[in-house]
């Protein structure tokens, strides 16, 4: 098997697992099965916003090469000024904390982590009755890929491992997630972080869900968390990223309320 | 490079004193008077994932830089993006580069580097619109004309070029290699990835019989039911192959370079780098193997006046079936010199071999298998250096010969459609041609089996080598594989990875000291290295102030502690040099050998050689010296630009 095939089948074995899991100890077996029945009108509910979502990633994966090509040309090349800006803070980080038990804890995060932590909100969400946070949720995701690719256009960056500002801890001793890495990214894609974007996302969510999903809430804000660390404890991302990819998810988490009404009816 | 911000609120200030005190002529010279501002400079890298130790030359670089008082930032850039910017646009102040010959080589290689009549052209002469007429020009054409003692001119050069560090020379690295022998052995223990050395391959028992047997069904299946079936099978998977038989005898080579899967133009200097594959495609007249000139598209080459060379070309076709002749050769070498083929106001010449095609001032064919070619009163390895360029066939370039449109608009006169072409489906005359490609993941091209190293061993015997007279032993028959298959990997580590699975036999691009010791833990994986010609220097922009300037420029290179850097950043698999030759130590004058030293015989390191640690004040006092003066902060200033 290639090293590609190998690791997004272990992803997706990882993730369905845990999904299972999470669905019976955090959604509760009454709710999910509430939901049986009520998929189909609940999706109806939420089309848009699933279509909105279903473009933007279409026009990423689409479009994304040409982009990055723009991008190469033409984009703002801040590779020196976001070192300028940081210096070595994320080899700093590395030097001052890493041990191969963290790397381990760190690279499965990224990878398997995120994974489990972007994709059981919806679940979740779509367990309950009203369908509000799921549309809330499914729209504050397609803002963070839109303005991600807009921004990645913008901004054309290396990450800190090569400018070989802290070294490159998850492929060096991971080299097979460079393989799924680098299908499903560009490596000057790092203004922003999505990874931070996305986690702090589901996060917030996860704070302003508390009260239908209490045991999430702190899995939720652990897992955000160590992914936000993991970014740059790895050397993918700069500081600078992160801090990006925070603004932006609490922008696209504000906008999603703004733009989707809680529900009128039960 | 500088910031006009300072300057505008000073001049504002000014304005206001000047207004209040009524001295206006004063106020007005002190005001017209450009304001000095923070030198910045920026130095432009490929990032580490494309090459590990160019972008550790410029971060130590660009600290030391900053530790004096110069604002530097790294750029770093895809390789493409960066040749672009440095060799076609020129709007850089310093790149980390390697230069381009993956072996040792002649002093001629400078020519085009450095000589002065190229500074104002595009590609890959002279990048750093340098000038020394009397110094450097000089010595590079003494070195040219004479053939007795060509060690004078080539020592003289080699002070020169130290002295005025048009580039600083940081080290020659170790072409390291990560290997599988399970399928090829033969691997050229000093150029494993020469065009020599991978035509020097030959195929083990695994890969499915020798060379000069036909595969029996045998061995193919005693192959796929040991413990290479995986392999293949993941060979398969990766490069999309469909039988096992034809996957046993590909050789399959991992790069982070995605060059040859996007673009197969020869003469593309963004492109290009040392060209090896380019060169499998098209034949050049004559090869160099471990120094020896064996004849290849040329069978014999004779001097038949003081100025006339003449060629005998072997038989030979080109992939598309159309046979080359002397015209072809002719009509290359016309079109080095001018790509418009005298279509266009002004020459256009090639952005590479500019040192070689300026030698051949003119070429005639006499007949189909002769051709005359007009030299200037060069020596010997001139013009054997002349003779490695790649023959092009007139009836696919001679259509390429006018100005080069974007969606039908001329968008630079001074460009040909030759330069920009990507050269799609490339019509060489190569042991290889070309199969198909997909951009940014992997290239692949099969065994010519027209090609006089392949005939050589069908109908001749071997005695005279018969289509391959003249062309070493080991060389017959060959190439030992049937497809060769370039994978792109996204960094160094994986493409080690990728060998050590057993998904590749060996790795082409360079490999940083993250990537070494994998190797070691890889059970089926070894290292190869050897000796190579493609020195890491950092090249200045010689147009631009203060880097137009020697003295500055030879401040920048005490900056550098060439020691330090191969040790840290090369793992030890690199040598220091000071002269750009050191490669070839019979060139190199002994003041400028570096033997046992610590640091660099004209521009020593500015601190403590070995260590890395700089002395910031020594640093600056060398600044001072060369004329450079510091504000307050300890900032070096810069004059209006």
């Amino acid at each position: 098997m290639s090293p590609f095939v190998s690791v997004v089948g272990s992803v997706l074995l990882w993730l369905c697992a845990s999904l299972f899991v999470a669905a019976i100890a955090i959604v509760r077996p009454n709710r999910l099965y509430g939901l049986w029945g009520n998929v189909v009108p609940r999706l109806r509910d939420a089309r848009r916003e699933l279509l909105a979502l279903g473009v933007v990633l279409l026009v990423s994966a689409v479009g994304r090469g040409s982009l990055q090509t723009i991008s190469e040309l033409f984009g703002l090349r801040l590779t020196g000024f976001i070192w300028a800006l940081e210096g070595n803070f994320v080899a700093w980080l590395q030097q001052a904390f890493a041990t191969p038990e963290l790397t381990m804890y760190f690279s499965s995060v990224y990878v398997y982590g995120y994974a489990f932590l972007l994709a059981f909100p919806f679940l979740a969400y779509l367990a309950l009755p009203k369908t509000a946070t799921l549309r809330r949720l499914l729209v504050a995701y397609a803002f963070n890929y839109a303005i991600g690719l807009v921004l990645y256009t913008v901004v054309f960056a290396h990450g800190p491992r090569n400018l070989n500002v802290g070294t490159s801890l998850l492929y060096t001793h991971n080299p097979e997630f460079s393989a799924l890495t680098s299908a499903v990214n560009e490596t000057t894609n790092v203004f922003p972080s999505l990874h931070t974007s996305l986690s702090v996302t589901v996060a917030t969510f996860a704070v302003l869900t508390r009260e239908e999903y209490p045991l999430w809430t702190p899995l939720a804000v652990w897992l955000a968390g160590s992914v936000v660390i993991a970014t740059m404890y790895l050397g993918i991302h700069w500081l600078t990223d992160v801090v990006g990819g925070t603004i932006l998810a609490f922008g696209c988490v504000y906008f999603s309320h703004r733009i989707v009404d809680p529900d009128e009816t039960a | 490079m500088t910031r006009p911000i300072s300057r505008r609120r000073a001049l504002a200030g000014l304005g206001a004193i000047a207004a209040s005190s009524g001295c206006l002529g004063r106020s007005r010279n002190l005001a017209g008077r450009g304001m000095s501002s923070q030198l910045s400079l920026q130095i432009d890298a490929v990032p580490a994932d494309r090459d590990p130790n160019a972008i550790r030359i410029a971060r130590h670089l660009a600290e030391n830089l900053k530790a004096v008082g110069v604002d530097a930032r790294i750029n770093t850039l895809d390789r493409t993006t960066l040749w672009r910017k440095v060799l076609i646009n020129q709007n850089f102040d310093a790149y980390v580069g390697q230069f381009l010959e993956s072996e040792p080589f002649d002093p001629d290689a400078m020519y085009a580097f450095t000589h002065s009549k190229f500074a104002a052209e595009v590609g890959r002469q002279n990048p750093f619109g340098f000038a020394d007429l009397n110094g450097v020009d000089d010595a590079l054409e003494r070195q040219r004309r004479t053939e007795e003692d060509r060690h004078e001119p080539a020592a003289e050069l080699q002070r020169s070029l130290s002295e005025l560090q048009p580039f600083t020379v940081v080290a020659f690295p170790d072409p390291l290699t990560a290997i599988r022998e399970e399928r090829f052995d033969g691997w050229n223990q000093r150029q494993p990835l020469t065009v020599s050395g991978l035509l020097s391959l030959d195929r083990t028992d695994a890969s499915g019989g020798s060379a000069d047997d036909d595969r029996s069904a045998d061995d193919v299946d005693e192959f796929l039911d040991g413990d290479g079936g995986n392999a293949t099978a993941a060979a398969e998977e990766l490069f999309g192959g469909d039988a096992a038989a034809e996957a046993s005898t590909t050789l399959r080579l991992v790069t982070t370079d995605s060059g040859i899967t996007e673009n197969w133009n020869p003469i593309a200097a963004e492109y290009r780098r040392q060209g090896t594959f380019t060169s499998l495609l098209y034949d050049r007249l004559v090869l160099i193997d471990s120094g020896d000139v064996v004849p290849w598209l040329a069978t014999d080459w004779d001097r038949v006046g003081p100025e006339t060379v003449e060629v005998s070309l072997r038989d030979a076709t080109w992939h598309d079936g159309e046979p080359l002749t002397a015209d072809d050769v002719a009509f290359t070498y016309e079109f080095l010199r001018d790509t418009s083929m005298g279509s266009m106001e002004t020459p256009v010449p090639t952005p590479r071999f500019r040192g070689r095609s300026s030698v051949v001032e003119s070429a005639l064919a006499v007949d189909d298998q002769t051709v005359r070619l007009g030299v200037e009163s060069v020596n010997r390895a001139v013009i054997v250096r002349a003779l490695r360029v790649p023959i092009l066939p007139a009836h696919v370039w001679s259509d390429r010969t006018g100005a080069a449109t974007l969606a039908g608009f001329e968008i630079d006169a001074e460009t040909t459609e030759a330069v920009v072409s990507p050269n799609e489906d490339p019509v060489g005359s190569g042991p290889i041609q070309f199969v198909e490609a997909t951009a940014e993941e992997s290239a692949v091209f099969e065994r010519n089996p027209d090609h006089f190293l392949a005939r050589s061993k069908e109908r001749d015997g071997e005695a005279s080598g018969g289509a391959a007279a003249g062309v070493p032993e080991r060389f017959r028959g060959k190439p030992a594989f049937d497809r060769l298959e370039i994978g792109v990997v996204p960094s160094d580590i994986a493409a080690v990875q990728m060998v050590g699975d057993g998904f590749a036999d060996a790795t082409v691009s360079t490999l940083g000291p993250d990537a070494i010791p994998r190797i070691g833990r890889e059970a089926d994986a070894r290292l190869v290295t050897g000796r190579s010609g493609a020195f890491y220097h950092v090249g200045y922009n010689a147009r631009r102030a203060p880097l137009s300037n020697p003295r500055f420029r030879g401040v920048l290179a005490s900056l550098i502690d060439k020691e330090t850097l191969v040790e840290e950043a090369f793992d030890g698999y690199a040598e220091p040099a000071s002269s750009p030759l050191a490669a070839s130590p019979q060139w190199v004058p002994d003041d400028l050998l570096w033997d046992e030293r610590s640091s660099d015989p004209v521009h020593p390191f500015a601190g403590d050689a070995g260590t890395g640690s700089l002395d910031v004040e020594r640093a600056r006092e060398l600044l001072r010296d060369a004329g450079y003066r510091f504000d307050g902060e300890g900032r070096l200033l810069a004059g209006q630009q």
